[in-house]
């Protein structure tokens, strides 16, 4: 009964729904991200470094070291993690034009220049001669004319996620021009006898120029400010995937893909990626500038709280393996899964055990992540941890990852083995009844 | 035989690349096996590759992968669930076997 129900739901509603996930534009999301997490997670470390002295002692030489130089230390985070989009664009463009199985690199750079037209540059006006007889009698104001630039300038704001959804339209207009172009043979074609080279330099200038004219015409000449218009447009987006009944329905999601043993996280994080990316970094901009950190619910909430040990926070269930197993296959088990699963990979757990499909462990596969996301959310709340502010690799061990997540608090490396713990006991009963199971078979099997 | 594994980011199908490498060294069979993750995995398997596996959790994929193999000529597969595991290899092995011999 089990076995045809679970079949037929398989088939028609979880298969289904995760190709859903696998649009092209949606893919290209993904994967354009995806290719940035180096970059976020190497550079927000320079946040971590930054903020160290809030937990080291005051008089230490090094503390006193980073605070002095705290400016100089975040320049690489404000060149990488702070204007992250200008990256996530590239590979957003390239991986969309890859999958039309047009030339991936002239995709992305078309993509990165319909951006790019949605910023306007500007100049810093020259001082006036009322200004500058001022400036004459008060050295002050004449040692800060000195330090205003010159040139050309953009403000960096809209190259960070604050322009995230900018840069995935403008990545998908361009790529679409792009496809267009080469679809229905509008553009320069060159005879014959022009070699093929040349020929393509020809072709790949009619899509820059129509991304170029339109883009142009709306944001600099008509000075429509799409991004003022779009952060309007995704605030309720945004705000609503930072609450607890959000962080619930993601969990609940990503574990009903998984029960089926589908990788639930990564097609959540398909739809979620850009929220979570949009709330952390708005976390990271508010600690760099030292003011209260706004959200709670960004990505690396769900991994250092949550996904403990991997999706359904089954840290729990492998300790239980490798420690409390009776049957010869759970302790086989438990030697081989424990050490990925302190890494957060529970893959062989989850089609070892295996959790699929198995209405035994899946019960507490779905519970305790929802247990674990309501205590660290109350904790957060309550200011008892930090929020988190960068992203550390999902693979580091969870108080590890816990403690650099939140600016390094060891607070948060506390809640994260108080939520192991959790894990444990709410597996315990279903790890026991599903081993005695196992138990059972065996022994059969033996006398058989 | 060469085997090119793909899991979502290939950090999971190490730990079923190593079950094989031990089950194909119990069986003295001559093994290379690389696992990586989904958007390297088009590329990867114009590689010379004989048999692409793909993880069962990420199946949602699978036809998009299965044509990348198809026109880099590599028979391909879904692990069947019970085998991706640390204890799969048997199973897992005499998968590969069997896509080997589909290779053209």
């Amino acid at each position: 009964m089990f076995d045809k129900i679970s079949q037929f739901m398989d088939e028609h509603l979880s298969t289904p729904m995760a190709r859903l996930a696998e649009q092209r534009h949606l893919r290209a999301i993904r994967d354009g991200i995806i290719a940035t997490l180096p970059i976020i997670i190497v550079s927000s470390m320079f946040l971590v470094i930054a903020f160290m002295p809030n937990q080291l002692p005051k008089d230490w030489a090094l503390t006193q070291f980073i605070s002095a130089n705290i400016g100089k230390i975040l320049l690489p985070y404000r060149m990488a993690m702070f204007i992250m989009t200008l990256y996530a664009v590239f590979g957003i463009g390239y991986s969309l034009a890859k999958s039309y199985k047009l030339d991936g690199l002239s995709g992305a750079i078309l993509s990165e220049l319909a951006y790019l037209l949605t910023i306007v540059p500007f100049t810093v006006p020259k001082a006036g001669e009322t200004v500058l007889a001022l400036a004459k009698e008060n050295p002050d104001l004449s040692a800060y004319l000195g330090t205003l630039p010159g040139g050309w300038l953009i403000s960096a704001k809209n190259l960070g996620s604050a322009g995230l959804f900018i840069g995935i339209l403008s990545a998908f207009f361009a790529v679409e021009v792009y496809r267009f172009t080469q679809k229905s043979n509008f553009k320069i074609s060159m005879p014959p006898q022009v070699p093929a080279s040349v020929a393509r330099s020809f072709e790949a200038l009619t899509p820059t120029a129509i991304v170029l004219l339109v883009i142009s015409t709306i944001t600099l000449w008509y000075g429509i400010d799409v991004h003022a218009f779009m952060g309007k447009l995704v605030a309720p987006l945004v705000t609503g995937t930072d609450s607890l009944s959000a962080v619930i329905i993601i969990c609940l999601l990503g574990m009903f893909f998984w029960s089926f043993g589908i990788h639930g996280w990564s097609i959540v994080g398909s739809l979620a990626r850009p929220m979570w990316l949009t709330l952390l970094e708005n976390n990271s901009t508010a600690y760099a500038a030292g003011q209260a950190i706004p959200h709670i619910a960004a990505e690396p909430f769900y991994q250092w709280f949550i996904v403990i040990g991997g999706s359904g926070c089954t840290i729990g269930l492998a300790l239980l393996f490798l420690l409390r197993s009776k049957s010869a296959y759970g302790k086989a088990l438990g030697k081989t899964a424990f050490l990925p699963a302190v890494f957060n990979i529970n893959e062989p757990m989850i089609f070892g055990a295996p959790i699929v499909l198995n209405p035994i462990l899946i019960i507490p596969f779905i519970i305790t992540p929802i247990v674990c996301a309501s205590i660290a959310w109350v904790a957060t709340s309550l200011n008892l941890v930090n929020r988190v502010v960068a992203s550390a690799p999902w693979t580091l061990p969870g108080p590890i990852g816990a403690f650099i997540a939140t600016g390094a608090d060891w607070r948060a490396a506390v809640l994260n083995i108080i939520l192991i713990i959790v894990s444990v006991l709410i597996y315990y009963p279903f790890f026991r009844l599903y081993d005695n199971k196992l138990l059972t078979e065996e022994t059969n099997n033996n006398i058989e | 035989m060469r085997v090119l594994f793909v899991c979502s980011a290939g950090m999971s199908s190490t730990i079923a690349v190593n079950a094989l490498k031990e089950e194909a060294k119990k069986n003295g069979i001559e093994i290379e096996v690389l696992a990586v993750g989904t958007q390297e995995f088009v590329d990867e398997v114009k590689n010379g590759w004989d048999v692409a596996m793909v993880a069962p959790q990420i199946r949602h994929r699978y036809s998009y992968l299965e044509e990348a193999a198809k026109e880099a000529n590599v028979p391909c597969a879904l692990i069947q669930p019970q085998a991706y595991s640390p204890l799969g290899g048997s199973r897992l092995l005499a998968q590969a076997k069997t896509l080997f011999e589909q290779r053209r």
